[in-house]
Formats: structure tokens, C-alpha cells, sequence
């Protein structure tokens, strides 16, 4: 039995396609790891606004927001159409036990089309939410994260993402939320979280674009 | 220990990783995509793998196959997009089956491998060409080691299975009808 086995591998591993991959430049790996050290979203870098940045870092970041405008999945927000909801806004307990909530959604896959403007503060600061968060918790469909500043909208405490797993893991994907990483979102006046660039990790030149819109 | 020292000692930890890691997953990519697709989710993984250096397990490798093969869909669902939208695109057929070269490649089992489900195709290029593990297959797959290892089973079984019929069908045309009595 393990003959068979030892032999079929045999086989596939003689029709590997990259057993001739030449070596890589070492030059060219060195450069690729400083890349990605000094990526501009990365917490440690974007603490430190004044880091020298090689352009290619910012091509990076270009082809990020390029990737997260492609992906262009929208959230819908459930907050002000929910019916049952006694106030427009969400409603905040901040003096109870249970924290906050705004609920922002997923919906279908419907939405993955369309083409973005570079973002802008001209249309970020028509958003109707828009703050400054942690990841809390990646689970299933659900994406938790703890609010630390609101730029616009009511606050609350937290705010969770909520979607078909397929979308969501678009949108897990494209903008890359992982488990304590730090995220600017925007969700527009029509309920949906904003892409294209303008919801995205943390990075200075986010936070500017915020503060231009929204005011410091 | 002060911030700088962390930075460091996290840099350094990276370094390390990433430099174990280059080579299996270049030609982890090489295996699967065009050059200019492997370089970008090339850095793609890194990225990631710099980002959550602390979730990184001891057995690395397979998990970072994991994040390539995340990294890697998603760059084919932007590509896709690009071809959907440019009208015509003339990359689709791979040359391979289309020229063949009589020594050295092995057509048969190309084409068995193009007829299995791509899950199963990808399982076996996990075992063969990654050479993993079944519980290792797990964790790039995402699904349990007993489930990864009943589907290595019944992949190679389909396999040959495939082989088998291509060897029928090309090696034995003239005696086909007779083969079964």
C-alpha cells in the first residue's frame, strides 16, 4: 500500500513545475522583508509618522487600495433603517453593563463592481459614520471592533461587521482586518460601509485624510 | 524592555522566519500562478505574516500556506475581475496541453490531474509537491486532520483511477473493446 503510495508520489513530484525555480537575488529578498517591515500600515510604522518611506512601500499601499476598491463590498448599515430601533441613531448604555453597539452589514455579492475615485475628504466628510477602532474579535460571520475615537455619527462603544461568510471574507480579505489590528471606517448617509479606499487599516496618511474631512 | 528593543527583537523574529519561508513558498506560488501574480502574493504573505508574527505557529509553514492560498484567491478574484471587464484576454490557455513534448513530461498524469476536482487535485500537489502531511494538509485546508486525511485517500484512489483510463484510452486503442473479456 505505502509502495503505491511512495510511487504515485514519485510520479507527481517528477511533473513538479517549480523544481527548476532558480534562486531569488538575495539583494531582492532583503528588500522585500525591509518592504514589508516598513509597510506604512503596520502598528509599529504607522506610530512613527516620521519613518523615511521608499516608494515602493507607498506603491504597496497603492495597490492595497486598489485591491480594497476592486473588492468593493458594501456594509449595510441596520442602525437607521431598522424599524424596531427607537432612536435614529444607535443606542448607547454606556452607564450599564453591556457596551454599545453600532451594527453594520454585508450584503450580497451583488455590490463587487465598480470603479473608485482616489479617496477624498470632499467625500469622506459626507459620511454619516465614521471612527476610529480596534479588531476585538474575528468570528464566523461577525467582525467586532471597539471604537477609540468617532470622527462622525453617535458612539458607541462597538461596532459589528455582519455578512454572508463569502462576502465577509471578501472584505476580511481585501482590507485585511485581522484580530487587534487598528482600522479607519467610514459607512455613508445610504448605510453602507465605505471601501474604496476610504475604510482601510490605520495609517497616517488615513488619519490626515480623516482629519481633513472631519476636522482634528 | 523598552520599545525599541521589542521593535528590534520582532524585526529580527521576522527575519528569520521569513527567510525559512522564502523558498518553500516561492515555489509553493510557482506552483500555481504566473511569475508576476507569485511576486505580488509573494509580498502579500509576508505582509500578513509580519502583521501577525505573534499568531505564527511553531510549525510554521503549513499556516503560511494557509495565509498564501487566502493571499493567492484573492488575487484570482481580482483577476478575474480584470477579465470579466477587458473584454477579451488571451492568457486562458495553459501550453502545456497543447504541445507536447515527447520525453520528460509526464502527460498522463497531467491530464489525470486536470480531470480530478480541483479540491482533490490540490490536496494531492499539497502531499506530493508541498509534502505535507495529512494534519499539515489540515491546517493549510482549514478543515480537521481526520477529514484531510480521508479525502488524501480517496484523491489518490481517483487518481489512479484517472491514470488508468488514460492508459486504457491511449495505450491500448486497438484492444479496447476486448479489454473486458
Amino acid at each position: 500500500m505505502s509502495d503505491e503510495h511512495d510511487e504515485l508520489r514519485a510520479r507527481l513530484r517528477a511533473a513538479d513545475p517549480a523544481s527548476s525555480l532558480p534562486r531569488p537575488d538575495p539583494d531582492r529578498v532583503a528588500r522585500l522583508l525591509e518592504d514589508t517591515m516598513s509597510h506604512p500600515d503596520t502598528p509599529d510604522a504607522a506610530a512613527d509618522s516620521a519613518r523615511q518611506r521608499s516608494p515602493l512601500t507607498w506603491l504597496a499601499a497603492a495597490a492595497a487600495v486598489v485591491i480594497i476598491a476592486g473588492v468593493g463590498v458594501f456594509a449595510v448599515m441596520n442602525r437607521a433603517q431598522d424599524t424596531g430601533s427607537p432612536a435614529a441613531g444607535p443606542e448607547p448604555t454606556s452607564s450599564t453593563g453591556a457596551p454599545s453597539t453600532t451594527e453594520l452589514r454585508a450584503p450580497g455579492a451583488g455590490a463587487t463592481s465598480g470603479r473608485c475615485l482616489p479617496p477624498s475628504a470632499e467625500v469622506l466628510e459626507k459620511a454619516d459614520v465614521a471612527f476610529d477602532g480596534t479588531v476585538e474579535e474575528i468570528e464566523g460571520d461577525l467582525v467586532t471592533l471597539r471604537a477609540t475615537r468617532w470622527y462622525a455619527g453617535s458612539p458607541t462603544d462597538l461596532v459589528t461587521v455582519r455578512g454572508p461568510s463569502e462576502d465577509l471574507q471578501a472584505l476580511l480579505a481585501a482590507v485585511d482586518f485581522q484580530d487587534g489590528g487598528r482600522y479607519l471606517v467610514a459607512a455613508s448617509t445610504d448605510g453602507r460601509v465605505m471601501v474604496c479606499g476610504f475604510s482601510a487599516e490605520h495609517s497616517p496618511r488615513l488619519e490626515r485624510l480623516y482629519g481633513q474631512a472631519f476636522g482634528p | 524592555m523598552s520599545t525599541d528593543q521589542r521593535e528590534a527583537d520582532r524585526r529580527a523574529r521576522f527575519e528569520e522566519l521569513a527567510r525559512e519561508l522564502m523558498d518553500p513558498l516561492r515555489h509553493y506560488l510557482a506552483r500555481r500562478t504566473d511569475p508576476a501574480t507569485a511576486d505580488d502574493v509573494l509580498s502579500d504573505t509576508l505582509l500578513v505574516c509580519w502583521r501577525r508574527l505573534d499568531d505564527v505557529p511553531d510549525n510554521a509553514l503549513p499556516w503560511v500556506y494557509g495565509v498564501a492560498r487566502n493571499c493567492l484567491a484573492n488575487a484570482q478574484r481580482g483577476e478575474r475581475r480584470r477579465e470579466r471587464l477587458a473584454a477579451r484576454i488571451s492568457v486562458v490557455a495553459p501550453p502545456d496541453q497543447v504541445t507536447p513534448v515527447p520525453d520528460a513530461r509526464d502527460d498522463e498524469l497531467l491530464e489525470a490531474m486536470a480531470a480530478l476536482r480541483p479540491e482533490d487535485a490540490e490536496l494531492l500537489r499539497l502531499w506530493a509537491w508541498e509534502r505535507l502531511a495529512p494534519a499539515e494538509i489540515a491546517t493549510v485546508l482549514q478543515v480537521s486532520a481526520n477529514a484531510a486525511s480521508i479525502r488524501l485517500h480517496r484523491a489518490r484512489q481517483k487518481l489512479r483511477d484517472e491514470l488508468r483510463k488514460i492508459q486504457q484510452v491511449s495505450g491500448h486503442e486497438q484492444s479496447r473493446e476486448g479489454s473486458g473479456s
